[in-house]
């Protein structure tokens, strides 16, 4: 019987070593340990045996059924393995090879320039207020204290539409806008387009501004001062810029300064002009109806693409609006 | 305002070099544009004269020259210059001498002939151009051996003044020079004193002023039995050069002189072709006038006119008359030293196409106590230099016209108030008075008495810029604004365009800037209904209409990056169209609108994407995303349209509340050639305000039942639109069904040759319960008789 059983169990290991299937060893489990396996009919067997010879036999037997399932179990695992190691060997993938679907554009330099200006100047509690870009003459010039006869509208280089209308040349229209429907106090920034009748290397006939308008209680030069430098430091990140306050001319504000700031961008320690401001101009706030005794007011005027020029690097105005992908995807 | 920095420090000499000079300038509001200095850094030059010259022996082009530099022998010297002649004056290198560019002179031997320095051109001593081809000529009284840089004054810069137009007495080295002893300290000189001239007999030129308001002083003068040969100093002719003024003639010279120096605009006539009395009056209209620059002009009653008994001889304050100009033959000289009213010349120069030194003087204002002095000083120069006899002056002043100085009450709290810092009473007084200003103590401050050349003093706080500017802005403390007092709005149903652009930027475009005014040809073709603004003044023929429509600067931007290879193009733009409208007050209905365009493939070609050409559908999923953003989605509907710009049958209106709100299609194929573009380009625009809605979500329960669905598929007519089915579907009053989504289109194999069929997917639920199979087969039963009203539509 012992021999018998190690017979089967010898027979069972050569076909067992033979199987490349999992489905094959099945039918092995089957042929020898099925209800009707080889091992499963010696176990019948056992009820002729004596009562003695009973479990002894048995335990060959059950010796025997453990030995033929561990080599089944030993085979399953290795066939498992194997497929398994196929599997992931056949799901191997580049891992290099780019991702899909990344399709990012870009904003405008000067929008993004535009939107880190806006965010300081909110901070600090100042409203976005926006206005028309065909402007009358009222809002673009007499409003703000620049009479027909006044030298300043020769500098201005104004496209017209006709005598009374023209493509505004600044944003301070919207100051005169802003103070004629709200009451002060208020703090008010206006970005948007602007136009020069001008064109060459280093102007374009359209350009970007951000006006800016403080009217308080006794707003001060000093304070103006230190709004200017704070927000320059702030957009350039540099706690160390220059900044230098001259005195200049607008009819419009009085005092009036430009500012500049030392930078290398075009030269060794050159002196950029980057913006013009003052206090507003008691003309200006009797022409809304502020009482300038009352309220004094702080404004200033920065042009856009100056200041992305200065933060990125970009040598040529014009290539703000030649909007070459090549140009605009560096903004990406 | 150019001027030479010498010039200016005989007026009025700080400590400061040449640099510090140009930045005190700047810092005080004179901004300096250029500077440069007159002549490059050189050496022992000297004048020297050639005394004789032979020809090289042994080169043609070569001459051998002796030259005499005042020394014992005189020099031998190889010269290649064509205009060398005996006797003449030049600038003469010695040997050890060192030229710009570090050019050091040493004894040399050229073609084996000796040569002991080099005769100089313009260009070699860094000279402005003399405009001649070979040696610079000096003058014959050019004293020999005298070192040329001190001959010709050339240790000297040229400063250039960018000057605003408040500061017309900065217009001449007087005005500068006031300016730079205020802030700097230093004294203000006189250079030369008033001249005690002998004037004898009466002017034989009458002088009658009708409109006195326009021309409140004129003062007039005849000089005769002068030199008329007489030529213009050299230092005179250098210190205009370097003013930026040609030397023309004597008279002339002078003149511009004066201006350089005081400021002062004067004119000099030839008295033998006057006719009459000299009369300033208002110009008759069509009057004619031809003047210096023998330019024709048709004057206008407006301009005032200097004329006499044949008619007008000159534009007042801006230019002469050529019929009575002086010439080399002139004899006899009157000359008009004025003062005119800025509001009776401002505007006319440029009327006439004109802007002269004098204008852009009498435009911004000319001190109306400087005539006396200028022309004592211009007949001081001329006399000094020419001779002659002067006349008693002839003087018409009304005094009552004469501008006055400001009187202004300068309160010492608003001084603090505005710059923010407390000035010393010495320290303001000091100031006034540097600055010319005449300041009297009173209760609350002072009453400040501005200068008659200041034009620009009216009010309190011009006065405090003065003190500011003088006290140096850069020296003013910086005090920070306080916090502000009230939090700013952030209203949650406003969507921010920021928002929308973010999310184009997240689906591959990129945003452009292009310029508000387009080729009006090109916006006809693609906007041919709509009334449009025009410039006057284009900076160019292609850019002279106001947009209407975002299109054009888009179509632009695409040809622009396919000319340079870039065949995937995903753009877009935010900004405002202009529609002509009268009853506006800026003639103009001004639209913010967002608009973009697609062209090339729908994904950058990867390494295994599918290469397809992006089509409508890929435009209308990026504006339907901005619609959704914006709780739009369904509000505003997509009708199929006909627009010039855009294909017939691939555009589409953006419908809200009836109105037309944007449009979205493929560029009309006929449009492709003449816009500059290749290949299929979508394109699609919205007004701004359509999508600056949002709804303040307000959360519902969520139903715990499962959810019913249930496919059906109908068969329509070709022509039928999706949205015409799905209205007839959602027409259907039920508050269990939740969505109908479209999930097949099919043509073909068992479905007739005009028709179609699409299948859609009912979602049902019930908030409270679970649903029976009844309500959802009423339901359906109701879908179906819906769609089959509506559009005829059968199950399939």
């Amino acid at each position: 019987m012992q021999q018998k059983l190690q017979e089967i169990i010898a027979q069972a290991q050569a076909a067992i070593d033979a199987v490349s299937e999992l489905a094959q060893l099945d039918e092995l489990r089957v042929q020898y340990l099925g209800k009707k396996g080889q091992l499963t009919e010696i176990m019948k067997t056992l009820g002729q045996l004596s009562a003695e010879e009973r479990p002894k036999v048995g335990q060959w037997i059950n010796d025997a059924k453990q030995a033929v399932q561990g080599l089944l179990s030993g085979k399953k695992n290795e066939l498992e393995g194997a497929k398994l190691a196929k599997q992931l060997a056949e799901e191997t993938v580049d891992v290099t090879l780019p991702g899909r679907g990344v399709d990012l554009g870009g904003l405008h330099p000067v929008t993004r320039t535009l939107r880190r200006i806006e965010t300081l100047f909110s901070k600090a509690g100042f409203a976005v207020e926006t206005g028309p870009e065909i402007e009358d003459d009222w809002h673009n010039f007499e409003a703000l204290n620049i009479p027909e006869t006044h030298p300043a509208r020769a500098m201005h280089d104004t496209f017209y539409i006709n005598e009374n209308t023209v493509l505004r040349t600044h944003t301070s229209g919207v100051q005169i806008r802003t103070m004629e429907n709200k009451e002060p106090p208020m703090r008010i920034i206006a970005p948007g387009r602007v136009y020069r009748c001008d064109s060459d290397q280093t102007h374009t006939p359209m350009f970007h501004q951000v006006e800016g308008l403080i009217i308080e209680k006794d707003a001060s030069f000093a304070q103006l001062r230190a709004l200017i430098i704070e927000f320059l430091r702030e957009f350039f990140e540099d706690e160390n810029l220059k900044v230098r306050f001259r005195p200049s001319y607008f009819p419009f504000t009085e005092p009036s300064a430009e500012v500049d700031i030392a930078t290398n961008l075009f030269g060794e320690g050159r002196w950029i002009e980057v913006l013009g401001c003052g206090m507003v101009h008691p003309n200006v706030l009797k022409n809304v109806g502020v009482d300038p005794d009352e309220y004094t007011g702080l404004a200033f005027g920065l042009g856009v693409e100056r200041l992305a020029m200065l933060r990125y690097n970009v040598k040529d105005l014009r290539q703000f609006f030649e909007n070459d992908l090549r140009f605009l995807k560096q903004f990406n | 305002m150019k001027f030479s920095e010498n010039w200016l420090r005989e007026w009025c000499n700080p400590e400061w070099d040449t640099h510090t000079l140009s930045e005190s300038l700047s810092l005080a509001g004179l901004e300096v544009d250029d500077m440069e200095a007159v002549a490059g850094e050189f050496s022992n030059v000297v004048v020297g004269q050639v005394v004789s010259f032979e020809k090289h022996p042994d080169a043609d082009k070569l001459n051998v020259t002796q030259v005499d530099v005042g020394e014992d022998e005189l020099l031998q010297i190889v010269c290649g210059a064509r205009n060398v002649v005996a006797g003449m004056k030049a600038c003469c290198a010695k040997v050890g001498a060192v030229l710009p560019g570090d050019f050091k002179i040493k004894k040399a031997k050229l073609r084996g002939v000796p040569s002991n320095g080099m005769l100089c051109g313009a260009s070699e001593l860094g000279l402005p151009d003399d405009g001649v081809d070979g040696l610079h000529v000096l003058p014959a009284d050019a004293p020999i051996g005298m070192d040329v840089r001190e001959y010709l004054q050339l240790n000297d810069s040229i400063i250039d003044v960018d000057l605003t137009p408040n500061r017309a007495d900065c217009l001449s080295v007087e005005g500068i020079a006031r300016d730079v002893a205020a802030i700097s300290g230093a004294e203000l000189k006189q250079p030369f004193a008033a001249a005690q001239l002998t004037h004898q007999g009466a002017c034989p030129v009458a002088v009658k002023v009708e409109n006195t308001p326009a021309c409140p002083k004129y003062l007039g003068c005849v000089v005769t039995g002068f030199d008329a040969q007489a030529k213009t100093p050299l230092w005179m002719v250098q210190k205009l050069q370097r003013g930026g003024v040609r030397s023309l003639s004597l008279v002339v010279d002078i003149t511009n002189y004066v201006l350089l120096e005081l400021g002062q605009p004067m004119h000099a006539f030839d008295l033998n072709k006057l006719q009459g009395a000299v009369q300033v009056r208002q110009a008759n209209a069509g009057e004619k006038l031809v003047t210096l620059d023998e330019k024709e002009l048709t004057l206008n009653a407006d301009t005032l006119v200097i004329a006499d008994d044949s008619g007008a001889i000159a534009l007042a304050g801006i230019m002469g008359g050529l019929s009575t100009s002086v010439t080399d033959e002139t004899t006899a000289i009157f000359f008009e030293c004025a003062h005119f009213a800025p509001l009776a010349i401002v505007g006319k120069a440029r009327q006439y196409g004109l802007h002269t030194d004098s204008s852009h003087r009498f435009e911004r204002g000319v001190d109306p106590m400087l005539p006396e002095r200028a022309l004592n000083r211009a007949l001081q120069l001329f006399t000094e230099i020419a001779g002659g006899q002067i006349s008693e002056i002839q003087r018409v002043v009304d005094e009552a016209h004469l501008a006055k100085p400001a009187v202004i009450n300068l309160r010492r709290e608003t001084i603090g108030k505005r710059l923010g810092l407390q000035l010393a009473d010495t320290e303001v007084e000091t100031i006034f008075k540097r600055l010319g200003f005449g300041c009297e103590a009173n209760a609350n401050g002072w009453t400040v008495t501005a200068s008659t050349f200041r034009f620009d003093m009216a009010i309190e706080v011009d006065l405090i810029e003065e003190l500011g500017r003088v006290y140096g802005y850069n020296n003013l403390p910086e005090t920070p604004l306080s916090a502000p007092m009230t939090l700013n709005e952030l209203p949650e149903s406003e969507q921010e365009l920021h928002v929308l652009k973010n999310a184009l930027v997240q689906r591959g475009y990129n945003e452009v800037v292009t310029y508000s005014f387009v080729d009006e040809a090109k916006q006809q073709l693609l906007a041919p209904d709509l009334p449009y603004v025009l410039l006057k003044n284009p900076i160019s023929d292609d850019m002279k209409a106001m947009r209407t429509t975002l299109f054009p600067g888009l179509l632009q931007t695409i040809a622009y990056n396919q000319n340079r290879q870039q065949s995937r193009v995903r753009i877009f733009e935010s900004g405002l169209v202009f529609f002509k409208n009268d009853t506006d007050p800026t003639g103009a209905t001004q639209i913010p609108m967002l608009g973009g365009a697609m062209v090339g493939g729908v994904a950058d070609s990867g390494w295994d994407e599918i290469s397809r050409k992006a089509d409508f559908f890929d435009l209308k999923g990026d504006v339907e995303t901005l619609l959704r953003m914006s709780h739009q989605l369904g509000k505003i509907r997509f009708e199929a349209c006909s627009n010039p710009a855009l294909h017939p049958g691939q555009s589409a209106a953006l419908v809200k509340d009836g109105k037309e709100v944007g449009v979205i299609g493929k560029l009309h194929p006929q449009l492709v050639k003449a816009m500059g573009v290749s290949g299929d380009v979508f394109m699609f625009q919205i007004r701004q305000d359509a999508l600056m809605t949002m709804e303040v979500p307000a959360a519902k329960a969520i139903s715990k039942f499962p959810e019913v669905q249930r496919d059906l598929a109908f068969v329509v007519d070709e022509a039928v639109a999706v949205q015409q089915l799905l209205d007839a579907v959602t027409a259907v009053e039920s508050d269990i069904l939740q969505s109908v989504e479209i999930f097949d289109i099919y043509r073909g194999q068992g479905i007739e040759a005009d028709q179609k069929s699409i299948a859609i997917t009912l979602k049902m639920q019930h908030i409270e319960r679970t649903l029976q199979d009844e309500e959802v087969e009423a339901l359906v039963a109701q879908v179906l008789a819906s769609a089959k009203t509506a559009v005829n539509a059968v199950l399939r």
